[in-house]
């Protein structure tokens, strides 16, 4: 081998009109660095010997240096005719090797470093393999330990900075949602959802004294809301595959390279080149997927937000709720039994069906809890008057909120038989109002849904 | 220091300007040092973010937890048997202490309020780099109460939400003469476990990726190429293992990256463009993918980086650097970041609380203000007043508890740094990381000694005759 690469070397500088930088070297011929910088010097010495054609060459200085009093440790790149001179002013002298050999007299510095680019961004994957440091640690995580990784990387902090969020956050359903939610990426996701949940929720409860219907939506408000998650899932499926090749890539790789231990690496790179533009495309399908849900209305999910856009008391919402995948026995209870409320309604409008009705649903109904808006005033330490707002969890049973809601809805008219009555009319429109408000705050989460 | 310490362990190894093979030996690979690590920042992280909260919580907590430390300190100033006394509680003319957080009134402070009640305020206010008057004024806050400060106390140099303890008496005026004032100074400190060998962390800050400064890249390659040891002879290399651990204390991504156009233009219009960041970040993920397959990084996020603005700056999110973040040795923290290697402990930010507090006093070293928050006992005291600021509820974390050993911020100026000493014998070190981007230079800091060197990297600028004419002829 042993001149050879001084053949080598010669192509690339004179024929090729490369800059050859001892980095580009090791990469090209894969060689440990020190062994590149030697070559280029022998090349470099050997050429001047024998004085054949005009060659510039820029050598690495490094070492100690002292400027206005303040020690430095002080690395740089200088032409060779500057080599003696920043040598000289160096206090303390480390290193001094061949950066880079060239044909022509390089004006600007920056250019080294595009030389290098191209072969570094080839071997980003073992970019230290030649160099002269190991590090013990630096091993790349399979995908599975990635995994691992993000799930612990991100599960909640042990803050406990706001003993509110504490308490709302995470009791009742919502919590049960959230435990439900797979972590990482998607958990992050779901969290905002949570507390999105959480803000319409509060909403939602300071309405519920005005009307019965909102009390239903807020019932249906979270297991609709899941379906951004379901969307989520989705598309975590559709990455999945992608994650395989990684794998298979990394897998591959070690094998090849172990073949052909001294042929330049760019061969067994390309299967990590193709990769990328597979996942552009991916990116690129997918936001075409969202494009189209854009326009065309009938897209299922879009169906989905219109309902919750409008949530009436329709039995057509209980579609919504075999969708969602974090079902809850909860809710399906709550579901089953507002979709026999809705089928007797129009049958039956009595006040002693009603009643008889709770009594039912009191039996199967064991006491619940929700969280109230309450605000507390004491005194503190320094003896002043603070006032906190907080949610508490107080415990109720479904049979009172079921009365208390029972009792408008035996007035409402329902739409198969709209009764003339203006009193009646009355409490539609308040109760259509109540509804536009709950609207009005669906719409809104709908279009942020969207993106 | 580190090159001596390079050019010590140079010794007897061959020079690389000879021929290859000519000893024929096989070119050594020395072992990165393995540091023992420990993040300890998750105070800076946000569990619950609700941002519904109004911001007066962080002062009546930062004023509860301070003031019993201030009230100790007074003590020990002032005789124990000083009278510390609320604003309510006081008498005219009565020699007291008080405790209570400053604000600052200041005529030139950017007001949103006053330029949109200020009709005839057409002129567009010249941008300042400094909002000081001689009109400021400071003014004390305890929990009830506020008072006009004069006398012995200098304006300049506080800023608004400190917390002190002041000395003197109420004059008839009803404005508070200082007499004397004190900080709650340096807290206590956890002794270091000595260690025997040299190693290094290695600072760095501003690397300002996909920014104008097209030169600095080669210093940044060269910076990449001597932590991973591809540069310099075998001594530098044998150095540059013992090189246990890569800082990046924010602005990765340069300030032009970001586009102030982008949230008022219609979304049609840039449907097709792609943000600027997007190939900064990609060229930051190869960049630490070099760091990373040989040493490990912390990657602190900055004023300019793709993440949260108010601090505490959450981290950067490992979806955007898919290639380096595959390896454990990434480390992706948070913006005021705490962690202890070899049992050094770091903390440190990425000097959005310093260029804030240079902005609204009269210092302008960026030690001076870092020494300064050290004594003040507080990372950021002027958040949330001029520093966005998460609604912090029942704790401030910015408040410091314990005394780190090496305490920096970054992107400054220029490199400087300094020990000082506490009254109980603790030890710190003060670095200002300069921005990489301008000046071209790191911070070595050495854990066993704990000094600071910074190392710089040129190209042929440096005292290049020629090429400085050639600009001129330009």
């Amino acid at each position: 081998m042993d001149d050879l690469y001084l053949d080598n070397i010669d192509e690339f500088v004179n024929d090729q009109n490369k800059i050859v930088t001892y980095k580009w070297l090791s990469l090209t011929l894969g060689v440990h660095v020190n062994l590149a910088k030697q070559m280029l010097y022998h090349y470099l010495d050997q050429k001047r010997k024998e004085s054949s054609g005009q060659l510039h060459a820029t050598y690495l200085v490094s070492g100690k240096f002292v400027e206005n009093g303040t020690m430095s440790h002080k690395v740089s790149v200088v032409r060779e005719d500057q080599l003696e001179e920043v040598k000289s002013k160096m206090s303390l002298t480390v290193s001094v090797h061949v950066y880079s050999v060239q044909k022509a007299v390089l004006k600007d510095s920056g250019l080294l470093y595009s030389a290098d680019y191209d072969a570094i961004k080839e071997n980003l994957q073992n970019c230290s393999r030649y160099s002269a440091i190991h590090c013990a640690n630096a091993v790349p995580m399979t995908s599975a330990e990635v995994q691992q990784d993000r799930f612990t990387s991100q599960a909640p902090p042990p803050e406990t900075e706001n003993i509110k969020s504490g308490i709302n956050g995470h009791s009742g359903p919502v919590s049960k949602l959230a435990s439900k939610q797979p972590k990482g990426i998607m958990g992050m996701f779901a969290n905002k959802n949570v507390s999105k949940n959480q803000e319409s929720d509060k909403e939602i409860k300071l309405e519920q004294k005005e009307d019965a219907p909102v009390v239903e939506t807020s019932k249906t408000k979270p297991a609709a809301k899941t379906n951004p998650m379901s969307n989520f899932f989705g598309k975590q499926s559709v990455k999945k595959p992608d994650k395989s090749i990684k794998e298979e890539v990394n897998v591959a790789q070690p094998s090849s390279l172990g073949k052909k231990p001294s042929s330049p690496p760019p061969k067994a790179d390309s299967p990590v080149k193709e990769e990328p533009p597979k996942e552009g495309k991916d990116v690129r399908s997918k936001t075409k997927r969202v494009d189209h849900s854009d326009g065309e209305e009938n897209d299922e999910s879009q169906k989905k937000r219109r309902r919750i856009k409008k949530p009436q008391p329709d039995s057509s919402d209980d579609e919504v709720i075999p969708d969602s995948p974090p079902q809850l026995q909860e809710h399906k209870d709550t579901s089953s039994s507002r979709e026999s409320q809705v089928k007797t309604e129009p049958v039956v409008v009595s006040h002693s069906d009603s009643s008889h009705l709770n009594q039912e649903r009191s039996h199967c109904k064991t006491r619940k809890r929700r969280r109230v808006l309450k605000s507390h005033t004491f005194l503190d330490e320094e003896g002043c008057m603070v006032t906190e707002k907080g949610y508490e969890s107080e415990s109720y049973s479904e049979s009172e909120e079921e009365f208390k809601t029972s009792k408008p809805n035996q007035k409402i008219p329902t739409p198969p038989k709209p009764t003339g009555k203006k009193e009646d009319e009355k409490k539609s429109k308040k109760a259509a109002a109540a509804s536009n408000k709950s609207t009005k705050q669906a719409s809104i989460m709908g279009f942020f849904q969207k993106k | 220091m580190f090159s001596e310490l390079s050019h010590s362990s140079r010794q007897g190894s061959c020079s690389l300007l000879c021929r290859p093979g000519s000893e024929d030996q096989d070119p050594s690979v020395f072992d990165r040092v393995q540091p023992a690590y420990s993040p300890c920042a998750e105070r800076f992280r946000l569990g619950e973010r609700s941002f519904n909260r109004q911001y007066a919580h962080i002062y009546a907590t930062r004023l509860m937890q301070m003031s019993p430390l201030l009230t100790e300190r007074a003590q020990q100033k002032w005789g124990a048997d000083v009278p510390i006394k609320k604003l309510c509680d006081l008498q005219m003319g009565e020699q007291c202490c008080i405790v209570g957080t400053l604000f600052k009134h200041m005529d030139l402070q950017p007001s949103i309020l006053k330029e949109i009640s200020e009709e005839h305020n057409l002129l567009p206010q010249p941008p300042r780099t400094k909002y000081i008057s001689q009109s400021d004024e400071l003014i004390l806050e305890d929990e009830l109460q506020r008072i006009k400060l004069e006398g012995n106390i200098d304006v300049d140099k506080f800023v608004t939400g400190s917390v002190i303890a002041i000395y003197g008496a109420e004059k008839n005026d009803g404005k508070f003469t200082v007499e004397d004032f004190c900080t709650a100074d340096l807290p206590p400190q956890a002794p270091r476990t000595p260690i025997s060998s040299d190693r290094f962390v290695l600072l760095v800050s501003g690397l300002g990726l996909g920014g104008s400064h097209a030169d600095s890249m080669l210093a940044l390659q060269l910076l990449v190429d001597m932590v991973t040891g591809q540069l310099g002879d075998q001594g530098e290399q044998s150095g540059a293992a013992t090189i246990s651990r890569v800082l990046l204390a924010g602005n990765l991504l340069s300030q032009t990256t970001q586009d102030k156009d982008a949230s008022t233009k219609a979304k049609y219009l840039t449907k097709k463009t792609q943000a600027g960041t997007v190939d900064a970040v990609r060229l930051l993920d190869e960049l630490l993918m070099q760091l990373v397959a040989s040493v490990p990084v912390d990657v602190m996020p900055g004023q300019y980086d793709p993440t949260n603005y108010t601090l505490p700056q959450q981290p950067l999110h490992r979806c955007m650097l898919p290639l380096s973040s595959s390896y454990p040795t990434l480390q992706l923290a948070s913006n005021p970041h705490q962690a202890s290697i070899d049992g050094v402990r770091f903390l440190g930010t990425s000097g959005q609380n310093v260029l804030d507090i240079q902005r609204y006093s009269g210092m302008d070293s960026h030690l001076d203000i870092l020494e300064n928050t050290l004594r003040l006992r507080h990372l950021a005291p002027t958040a949330p007043d001029t520093l966005g600021c998460y609604p912090f509820y029942l704790k401030d974390p910015f408040i410091l508890e314990e005394c780190p050993h090496v305490y920096f911020s970054g992107n400054a100026p220029s490199y400087q740094s300094k020990h000082i000493t506490g009254a109980d014998g603790q030890d710190v070190l003060l670095v200002a990381i300069p921005e990489f981007s301008s000046t071209q230079t790191a911070c070595l800091v050495n854990l066993r000694t704990l000094e600071c060197e910074p190392i710089r990297f040129s190209s042929f600028s440096a005292g290049d005759d020629e090429e400085s004419e050639m600009n001129i002829s330009h």
